[in-house]
């Protein structure tokens, strides 16, 4: 599943099969290459962040999870990696070899796992698993 | 991979970290050695109000110098500029030559020194230099990539060069990295004819 097709999700709880959210954004761990929370929109209250490891399943129609107990505020590294300066998606690619390889149009990832797969600039793909640093200038990916 | 590259083009290239920040952008080169050997970075900060900054950054801690950035494993490698600066003091070829002339050492001015050519791998060294050639090079006045020896003499006034440079001059990165390691070759050969080992002295 790309970010493009994820991004404005809604988000639905299992227990009152009602739309709590939608998703707004991804927070992604460099150095395990994993989406480890969504940011979220339209939720009722202050928690706008759900983990990962919180998610029922990542659907194709809908996130669900159990109910909006789910939702947290984010905190410490989950927080800075939701912040808009770190965002993955429109951020330019540097190899560590300090080559640009473009802006990153679209990310791939693993419904499953929450694994990024790919990143996807204009005019390369690449390997998830070479992700090494999201910062708030580039993202820093290791040579091939 | 050794990969050739303009002086000029690193200035104001940004430093970044593994984990994706800009700390910093190169505002000049510290060279060390008769070969002009780079020995590292001095820096300004980043955005349009930031002046130059009291940290360097040393060669041995440049992770990757590519087209579009140099990278560093983190803000902890940069050093106190003077302690970078003083580890280089003897400093030779590289330095302040843009603007100098070169002479052959036949007595003819080839141009002024417009930019330096760096050889970038493990190392980096001024393999040559980019010159506005003087009319005595028959480059219609052009700028060309004119290659160095390994070790050569400099004055703040003028920088000396084998006469043979001239044949090894081009237009272009492109072949220069041939044409410097022609050159070196060329000069190995004729120091070797013009100093032959003592013979029948017993």
């Amino acid at each position: 599943m790309r970010f493009s097709e994820a991004d404005g999700r809604k988000v639905v709880s299992t227990s009152t099969a009602t739309t709590i959210a939608k998703v707004a954004g991804f927070a992604v761990d460099p150095s395990t290459q994993q989406v480890v929370a969504l940011h979220l929109k339209k939720t009722h209250g202050d928690a706008d962040t759900v983990l990962w490891s919180a998610l029922t399943a990542f659907g194709v129609d809908a996130v669900t999870v159990p109910g909006p107990d789910a939702f947290v505020l984010a905190e410490g590294e989950t927080a800075v990696l939701l912040d808009k300066h770190h965002s993955v998606k429109g951020k330019r690619v540097l190899t560590e070899g300090g080559d640009d390889l473009g802006k990153v149009e679209d990310v791939e990832f693993d419904a499953e796992t929450g694994s990024v797969t790919l990143l996807i600039t204009k005019t390369a793909e690449i390997a998830g698993k070479r992700l090494t640093g999201v910062g708030s200038y580039a993202v820093v990916v290791r040579r091939a | 991979m050794i990969v050739l590259m303009r002086a000029r083009e690193i200035m104001k290239r940004p430093v970044v970290t593994l984990a994706g920040e800009d700390i910093a952008e190169i505002k000049d080169i510290i060279y060390a050695g008769e070969a002009g050997e780079v020995a590292g970075f001095t820096l300004n900060g980043r955005g349009l109000l930031a002046g130059p900054l009291k940290t360097a950054l040393p060669w041995s801690a440049v992770h990757g110098l590519g087209r579009d950035a140099v990278m560093v494993t983190g803000e902890d490698v940069l050093e106190e500029r003077t302690a970078v600066v003083e580890r280089s003091a003897r400093s030779g070829a590289g330095g302040d030559v843009l603007g100098s002339r070169v002479l052959t050492d036949s007595g003819t001015d080839l141009g002024e020194i417009v930019d330096v050519i760096l050889s970038v791998g493990e190392r980096a060294d001024v393999v040559g230099y980019e010159i506005d050639s003087s009319e005595a090079l028959g480059k219609d006045g052009r700028k060309v990539l004119i290659p160095l020896p390994d070790a050569l003499s400099v004055s703040g006034e003028a920088l000396m060069v084998p006469a043979a440079a001239v044949e090894f001059v081009t237009d272009d990165l492109s072949g220069f990295g041939a044409a410097v390691d022609a050159f070196r070759a060329r000069l190995r050969e004729t120091e070797g004819s013009a100093s032959p080992a003592p013979r029948g002295t017993a």
